[in-house]
């Protein structure tokens, strides 16, 4: 399913614009998709980057402009639609693409690095304690088993 | 200026059993310790910021900025490094430093680790070398701290060790399902397994409550103060006789000594950046093994001009810590069960008597691993990190994971080194520490054995996948650093003498792990914590 056009308030649609957000957004989502629990984005990724972009993540801002922007331009070389416009297989199989060739588009990086960094941030988001902005409603412990005490 | 009979630097877990001991020997005692007291809630359970995994920050300190140090890379080059950088090596700086938020594994270490060139000689290029006392010295203190400090264990089980004259004060942690697993695993290859010895309460001791068994251990404070660190045991009894005073945020910058040699106090910087000096006549260094060793050689003098104590160019060598050996394995089924902290079982049969092995090491369960922690460190190396598949990997098997693991007993090297950097200094403008050398490969050696030994119990005990292990050459001293300033007879192979009198000097005495000559095949605390007290009372005996 394509990631619908959205619109967050707050620091993200700031530093990435509505497009840039929702590339982001559908990067995290094929970083970790949606299976039957949520996907990365709707499990507080995207409030933890937010947070992040400001604060401890902030030198990396550059580096998701730019890539975010090759991702984009890889998907039109491929599919004539944005990234956010494709659908998880077809975003999946352009990663997994990138990460083996490299692709066409300007990187400021190798594609494979920056997947790689973008999914080091993703389970960040997604694994570490709600307090860092993101695993909402401790969502991602309650799956894998992770019951806190004391 | 202020005087104190005895000025500590470092209020870790040597520092702070040496100011117990002297301020019950009735000495004024000053404890200074450039970290801050850390409440529980000043430490927090930010995953991205433990001990364990600090990404963005560390909880039990030091500050990110202004604390260089210069690393050493192998092919020469040299980088400037922060906390968060493997490089730097970094131990905490709070009161009772890694002690605030270890996970307390309290071994003691045994007779042989006292006696490993004896046993094994000198490999070509290693500084391996005896101690200059035996496990007979250190036994009394082991047990003093157990009793004073607080241990969880079950001497019966301590068959690699000559008999205890006391058996602990509290009975073990509870057994989890995977240590049950792991107890029945070794049976059936017939080697003997023990409890794993921790200073947590497993009964309400020493005015605390006991362990509730959470998740968040090792790399945390424990919320209802059950684990039992310097800081929450003899430094405040230190406090509480009314001869310690206990002053944080100070940064110590040299020792101060008169043309004899004899120590007259130290100068350090305070909390609000302001140079202040006092003066002891007795000083305990206790930074750990890398700041000790940058304080003395920041103490240079007209008559030592290469450092305090390295008139034959000793301080600062023999760094050491611990390659941590092992494997994860996956197993079938849940084999967490939640239960904390986790660690509970272990084997010392490898710890010495391998066949062409120098030495050897333990091998226990670890800690529980935090879901983050977990995904860094223990994914099948061919598991994609993203996508469907990693998801569903971590949700199948998180709790169908366990390692075995285990410090290594180093080979130490002396050119594994701390020196100090003029051209770096910290924000008070001393001098930083400059890190360079890497491990002796017999370490490297004895480190691949130790993985096919963890490999060989994990599949005993059901694993139906084993991986991880294999080790490259590298720096190893960070959270068990040792050595640097290590113990022994003659001044041109050591730093201090057997009762951890800095040679030459007759009232500097250091207290931290930088006295060690060799590291054992052991997590390290108990043996800093009972030297410490042996050369504390040493001390108050004999003024």
């Amino acid at each position: 399913m394509p990631i619908p056009p959205q619109a967050p308030a707050g620091a993200l649609l700031s530093i990435f614009g509505a497009p840039g957000v929702s590339a982001l957004r559908a990067l995290v989502d094929t970083l970790i998709p949606p299976d039957d629990y949520p996907g990365g984005w709707d499990c507080g990724v995207g409030d933890y980057l937010e947070r992040g972009f400001t604060a401890q993540l902030a030198p990396h801002v550059p580096l998701y402009l730019a890539c975010l922007a090759a991702l984009d331009a890889e998907a039109r070389g491929h599919e004539d639609r944005s990234f956010a416009e494709l659908g998880l297989p077809e975003r999946t199989r352009l990663l997994q693409l990138l990460e083996k060739d490299g692709g066409a588009a300007e990187w400021p990086i190798a594609p494979v690095r920056f997947i790689r960094i973008a999914a080091e941030h993703a389970a960040e988001g997604f694994y570490a304690d709600p307090a860092n902005g993101g695993n909402k409603n401790e969502i991602s412990w309650k799956m894998i088993g992770f019951e806190v005490v004391g | 200026m202020k005087h104190y009979d005895v000025v500590i630097v470092g209020a870790g877990a040597g520092g702070g059993i040496a100011a117990g001991v002297l301020a019950n020997a009735g000495k004024s005692v000053l404890l200074l310790e450039r970290g801050r007291p850390l409440s529980f809630e000043d430490v927090g359970r930010d995953h991205l910021r433990s001990m364990r995994f600090s990404r963005y920050g560390v909880n039990a300190g030091p500050d990110l900025d202004g604390v260089p140090r210069v690393f050493v890379e192998q092919d020469g080059a040299t980088r400037i490094v922060g906390p968060l950088d493997g490089g730097y090596h970094n131990l905490a700086a709070c009161v009772g430093s890694g002690t605030r938020v270890y996970g307390g594994q309290a071994w003691r270490f045994m007779p042989q680790d006292f006696r490993m060139a004896s046993i094994y000689g000198t490999p070509a290029g290693s500084s391996l070398a005896d101690w200059p006392i035996t496990y007979d010295d250190l036994a009394p203190f082991y047990e003093r701290v157990e009793w004073e400090v607080g241990v969880s264990a079950d001497c019966a089980r301590m068959s690699h060790l000559p008999e205890y004259h006391r058996q602990y004060p509290m009975e073990p942690l509870p057994m989890t399902r995977r240590a049950n697993r792991f107890e029945q695993a070794a049976q059936g290859l017939n080697w003997r397994t023990t409890r794993v010895p921790l200073l947590i309460n497993s009964k309400p001791y020493g005015g605390k409550p006991a362990c509730i068994h959470c998740q968040h251990c090792v790399g945390y404070a424990c919320p209802v103060d059950a684990k039992n660190g310097t800081q929450s045991t003899v430094i405040p009894r230190a406090i509480a006789s009314g001869r310690c005073t206990l002053v944080t945020g100070a940064m110590t910058e040299k020792i101060n000594v008169d043309a004899s040699g004899r120590a007259s106090g130290v100068t350090f910087h305070d909390r609000d950046g302001v140079r202040q000096e006092v003066g002891a006549d007795v000083v305990v260094a206790a930074g750990g093994a890398i700041e000790t060793a940058r304080l003395l050689l920041n103490s240079a003098s007209s008559r030592e001009p290469l450092g305090l104590g390295n008139a034959n160019g000793q301080v600062g060598r023999s760094l050491q810590g611990h390659y941590y050996a092992g494997c994860v394995g996956l197993f079938e089924d849940d084999i967490w069960d939640g239960v904390g902290p986790g660690a509970c079982i272990g084997t010392c049969e490898f710890n010495h008597g391998n066949d062409g092995i120098i030495g050897g090491g333990l091998l226990a369960d670890d800690f529980i691993a935090t879901p983050i922690s977990a995904w860094n460190g223990m994914l099948p190396p061919d598991l994609p990190r993203w996508g469907l598949e990693a998801k569903q990997w971590m949700r199948k098997n998180y709790r169908r994971v366990a390692d075995i693991r285990g410090p290594v007993h180093e080979i130490p090297s002396p050119e594994c080194r701390v020196t100090v950097d003029t051209g770096v200094r910290d924000r008070f403008g001393i001098p930083a520490a400059k890190l360079s050398g890497f491990a002796h490969e017999e370490t490297v050696r004895t480190a691949n054995f130790m993985d096919a030994r963890a490999r060989e119990w994990l599949l005993a005990a059901g694993a139906v996948d084993v991986w991880g292990g294999g080790h490259g050459r590298y720096l190893s001293g960070g959270q068990h650093q040792a050595g640097t300033c290590r113990m022994g007879d003659d001044p041109h192979t050591s730093v201090v003498d057997a009762s951890c009198r800095v040679h030459g000097h007759d009232n500097v005495y250091l207290a931290d792990g930088s006295v060690h000559v060799t590291n054992g095949g052991f997590n390290p605390v108990l043996t800093i914590m009972a030297l410490a007290w042996r050369t504390a009372e040493g001390i108050a005996a004999a003024w």
